[in-house]
């Protein structure tokens, strides 16, 4: 009997698993413009890249256990660009010395009717907001300079206040799992940073 | 002594050609970098590229200054044939760049006075240095060295002076506050701080929140009920993207089966 076509069967396997692994800091609003061009500098030549996207988190709640919980993103820049669904996973808890947050992340694209999949899977809105800001990249390093705004109606990006006075910066790789000189890589980055920003690892359970 | 004139002239002549030579290829090298590498390039490596140009040219001046070098201004080159056929020779000579030593080309490679603009600005330049008189040039001269070893100093004595000053402007502005890099973190990573439960009167289309959670029994209902479970179910997918306040929702769901039930096609 020969094998079925590839499109029949469901997709297992043969996809890497991608870790993202994190530094995160933030800069006064004061601040940001010498942040800029010291970013403009250190990273690669390119037009910094500018977006406005609006994220909305749905969570999943099981029986028990935690929810499960999955960010959809979308450009209000680009209103015809297709969704962006991410799931992140715990953050490893490997060796205290490795530099940056580890944590398994996946990535799709998805179509506009996404809010509505995910409401007929059950997902439940947790919370949203919108980050407006700038992109940076340098080799692999993806630098991202947001801010955050509080969507005060639900589903209004237009009324928006900011969360705070500052800006988030979010150093992060896309690598497969395993490699260390990643997180050595960031580190010495962040170091250029210094003092404007001190990028480190901060684990979201410890703020909770 | 014609001899040894000739000797000399023919010995700087080719390390010029030498010194020339290298300076093109490092010229070559440098444009091909920049055009293919443009978005790569780091601004040292660039800065590497600069200094190597200027060293070249540097050992170029000194081989044009060095003493046993005759003075090239008592030479005079005269072409004694021109003509408009293609030479095979020339343009091995010259990378394919000058197929033809004719009348037109003569005038631009052999041209010993500089472009009409350059001879301006060096007439302006010397005007200028012959009306200020030699004092207060001196001066000139003088303050400029003075700014040049100052700044040579601060640049090289590092740490010690400099550091204290950026410290004390350290202290004035704080660039971050480790509060907020709390708060933002808190708020990405889980919704700290964004308001998580939704009015129920607020329900624009697209994203329904509470509005759900009352369709969800209804829809149960509905299946329960038994009538036609395929079009209630399109019934109920169709009152969801409707906005509205969520009384609502169970009576347009009713209002569906109905219209379902008295539906000719029933399963």
């Amino acid at each position: 009997m020969e094998a079925p076509p590839v499109t029949v069967m469901p997709v297992t396997g043969g996809t890497i698993n991608m870790m993202e692994y994190l530094l995160q800091g933030s800069v006064l609003d004061q601040s940001m413009e010498s942040l800029l061009h010291r970013l403009r500098g250190l990273c690669d030549n390119m037009e910094p890249e500018s977006f406005a996207d609006h994220e909305l988190v749905y969570l999943l709640k099981g029986q028990q256990g935690n929810p499960f919980m999955l960010r959809a993103r979308r450009s209000l820049l680009h209103p015809t660009a297709p969704w962006h669904l991410r799931y992140l996973g715990q953050p490893e808890v490997g060796d205290k010395s490795r530099h940056a947050l580890v944590r398994n992340c996946v990535d799709v694209a998805a179509s506009h009717s996404l809010p509505e999949f995910l409401n007929e899977m059950g997902f439940r809105m947790d919370h949203e907001f919108v980050a407006k800001g700038q992109v940076f990249r340098k080799g692999a390093m993806k630098v991202v300079v947001s801010k955050l705004l509080r969507v005060l109606a639900t589903g209004n990006t237009e009324n928006t206040e900011p969360l705070s006075l500052s800006y988030l910066v979010e150093l992060s790789v896309l690598a497969p799992a395993g490699q260390d000189n990643v997180s050595e890589d960031m580190r010495s980055f962040a170091e250029q940073l210094k003092p404007l920003v001190h990028l480190e690892k901060i684990d979201p359970k410890r703020l909770m | 002594m014609q001899q040894r004139e000739e000797k000399q002239l023919e010995a700087s002549l080719e390390s010029l050609h030498a010194r020339v030579a290298h300076l093109k290829g490092s010229l070559q090298s440098f444009i091909v970098k920049l055009e293919t590498e443009h978005d790569r390039l780091t601004w040292p490596s660039v800065l590497d590229n600069f200094a190597l140009l200027s060293g070249q040219l540097n050992t170029i001046n000194k081989v044009l200054k060095n003493e046993k070098t005759p003075s090239y201004r008592s030479q005079v080159i005269i072409p004694l044939l021109l003509s408009p056929d293609r030479d095979e020779e020339l343009l091995k000579l010259t990378e394919q760049r000058v197929p033809v030593f004719s009348h037109e080309i003569v005038p631009d490679h052999l041209r010993t006075k500089p472009d009409p603009e350059v001879e301006e600005q060096e007439k302006h330049l010397s005007a200028e240095a012959a009306r200020i008189g030699p004092e207060v040039a001196q001066k000139q001269i003088q303050t400029l060295n003075k700014l040049c070893s100052s700044l040579l100093e601060k640049l090289n004595n590092p740490r010690d002076d400099r550091d204290s000053e950026t410290s004390a402007l350290r202290q004035n502005k704080p660039s971050f506050n480790p509060a907020d890099t709390n708060a933002l973190v808190a708020a990405v990573g889980f919704g700290k701080g964004l308001s998580k439960c939704r009015p129920p009167g607020s329900v624009p289309s697209g994203h329904p929140g509470q509005p759900m959670m009352s369709t969800g029994p209804t829809l149960q209902q509905v299946t329960i009920a038994g009538t036609t479970g395929h079009q209630a179910g399109m019934g109920g997918q169709g009152t969801q993207q409707q906005p509205g306040q969520p009384g609502k929702m169970p009576s347009n769901i009713k209002t569906n089966i109905k219209s379902a039930s008295m539906h000719p096609y029933n399963r």
